[in-house]
């Protein structure tokens, strides 16, 4: 591997997509290359000698942290339920804090105790995004496609837009994307600088027909893009996204039972070449890019 | 679940209005350090005279006119500097009770109060970097320095300010793209309005200028020159704006107190706007033109 092959620095892999501790995860992901993770909170408060011993692993990896994820049902609660959930979600802003992490997901709520009322959720929201603004950080909300009100990323834009926060924007995940058949036009009507992250991930059935196999899917089979039914698909969001502007980071979510399996090494070469693929040949970037100056990507410690 | 009752708020949206705290001004501006004799040599040049202790902690209250700077020298949890800092700012308002419920409400960090037995509990939330706000109703017919503060005895407890000086504004240091963010945070608190870019006082013609609601001060967000990337970390309030119906007339006087200037603006006969040569590593002053509108 040279070091002028790779120009996929926006590129991240996820620490879900593999199993082992911390360190391990952190290791692998940065000998193949990628410059950025994205964090669980569990990979934080499951470590061994303590969160802040995580905290201190991530920051010894060089590796910057590209989101925390994630806060679940936050919006819509009200009474007690919203007072619990607004704990919950301090708690994970003074993790994401620690981290020096600058953004932090939310994923829309799947409860069935919140309201589906627009006012309640912009409201949670704009809640939501001021608690995090002294800690410089961002929220990103997320369509999950199988949210109670919220299930698709138009839905999510509309509330984001009228929430009309500085730091709260959209988190776009194509599984979700794919999996509801949301055409990929919507995209054009969203601010690409309001569009925080973009979570990427194939899978390897071409139709998805209930809400639980779409639960699924998402939570076990899925793969790095390019491995998929759906490489075509992604090529064409990722190009789509580029031409619209955003410039901002990509993540594989990928959630796969088969790789909590296999040696991390084998996983992270797998998403290396996915990152390889729609960096170089779906984007057509010149390696290395013209004026930009490049430290040595790999550090033998 | 009890029945809920439903709050006014569900029945009918009515306006706030452009000052929702009834906002009035500030009460007070808290200093941290470890060097407080140091800190007060240099509020003394600056025309404060101290006027009262803290009952039970090392706090030392300085008065000039109507602006009240609090020296905090007492350690509590995290660790003093000796470079002095802004460490809390308090703004009067109508219900002190109210403005921190509804502040908390629209997503305000609650400070814990530690108060010792027949102190004050002063409600306060997270401002930048370290700094606190608090907020304060008993401004009016008795003080909250009445309680928790002891009179200096044979102190005058009013000194005259030096040259009509008085609170003016606060100066935060804000990391890169942070301007949007803090100044949702002052509007949707506090009902902060930003005021037009053509409009600038003082000596920095940069950064964006909130106007407070009830027009008595303001509050300067400065990001970082550009291309300065790497100390997006270090948010905080950096200085004390301080305005004076005379400016030349004022640093003269200050002059005289052995204040140096390192910065003026405008023609010398017509000083718009003066800084401070900083002090013990990071103490200054800025003096902006301005006939105090009360």
């Amino acid at each position: 591997m040279s070091q002028f092959e790779g120009n996929f620095d926006d590129f991240g892999m996820d620490t879900i997509s593999l199993a082992g501790p911390l360190e391990a995860k952190l290791a692998a992901i940065r000998e193949a290359g990628f410059s950025q993770v994205m964090l669980a909170a569990r990979d934080l408060v499951g470590h061994a000698d303590g969160w802040q011993a995580a905290v201190a692993a991530v920051r010894a990896s060089g590796l910057r942290v590209t989101g925390f994820q994630v806060l679940r049902d936050f919006e819509g609660l009200s009474g007690h339920l919203h007072e619990y959930k607004v704990d919950i979600a301090k708690s994970m802003l003074e993790m994401c804090h620690a981290l020096d992490c600058r953004l932090l997901l939310a994923c829309s709520s799947t409860s069935v105790h919140a309201s589906s009322e627009a006012d309640a959720l912009v409201g949670d929201l704009r809640k939501l995004a001021m608690l995090a603004i002294p800690m410089n950080i961002k929220i990103a909300y997320e369509a999950l496609s199988w949210g109670r009100t919220i299930n698709e990323y138009p839905q999510a834009w509309d509330i984001v837009a009228q929430a009309d926060m500085p730091n709260l924007g959209l988190g776009f995940d194509s599984f979700h994307m794919f999996a509801t058949n949301t055409p990929l036009d919507e995209l054009e009507l969203i601010d690409p600088r309001k569009l925080f992250l973009v979570q990427l991930a194939d899978f390897m059935w071409n139709e998805i027909k209930s809400v639980e196999e779409r639960m699924a899917t998402a939570r076990h089979f899925r793969v790095f893009p390019g491995e998929g039914v759906h490489s075509q698909d992604l090529a064409a969001l990722v190009l789509k996204l580029h031409q619209l502007g955003y410039r901002g980071d990509y993540s594989f979510e990928v959630f796969n039972d088969d790789y909590q399996q296999i040696p991390l090494p084998t996983v992270a070469q797998r998403a290396r070449r996915s990152a390889l693929w729609l960096g170089e040949s779906v984007l057509r970037r010149s390696v290395p890019l013209p004026n930009r100056i490049r430290l040595k990507q790999r550090v033998r410690v | 679940m009890s029945p809920r009752q439903a709050t006014a708020a569900e029945r009918e949206s009515v306006d706030e209005g452009p000052n929702p705290l009834g906002l009035d001004g500030i009460e007070f501006i808290e200093y941290a350090t470890s060097k407080p004799q140091a800190l007060g040599q240099v509020l003394e040049r600056m025309g404060f005279r101290p006027i009262s202790r803290h009952r039970s902690r090392e706090v030392l209250l300085y008065r000039q006119g109507d602006i009240n700077v609090i020296v905090n020298a007492h350690s509590s949890g995290s660790a003093l500097t000796e470079q002095p800092v802004i460490n809390a700012i308090a703004l009067r308002v109508r219900d002190a009770g109210a403005a921190y419920r509804r502040a908390l409400e629209r997503g305000a960090w609650a400070v814990p109060a530690r108060v010792e037995v027949m102190e004050l509990n002063i409600p306060a939330i997270h401002g930048a970097g370290t700094s606190r706000i608090y907020l304060v109703d008993r401004y009016r017919e008795f003080s909250i320095y009445d309680v928790d503060f002891t009179p200096i005895p044979t102190v005058d407890p009013h000194p005259p300010a030096v040259a009509g000086l008085h609170f003016f504004g606060i100066v935060q240091y804000i990391g890169n793209d942070r301007t949007e963010d803090w100044n949702e945070f002052y509007a949707t608190l506090f009902g902060f309005q930003a005021v037009p870019d053509a409009q600038r006082f003082g000596i920095l013609p940069k950064g964006r200028i909130l106007q407070s609601p009830c027009d008595g001060f303001f509050l300067q967000l400065i990001e970082p020159e550009p291309g300065v990337l790497d100390i997006d970390d270090d948010e905080c309030l950096q200085r004390i704006g301080l305005g004076a119906p005379d400016v030349p007339a004022a640093t003269e006087a200050l002059r005289a107190r052995g204040v140096e200037f390192v910065a003026v603006v405008g023609d010398p006969a017509e000083l718009r706007g003066a800084l401070t040569r900083t002090a013990m590593g990071s103490v200054t002053f800025e003096l902006v033109h301005n006939l105090r509108a009360a």
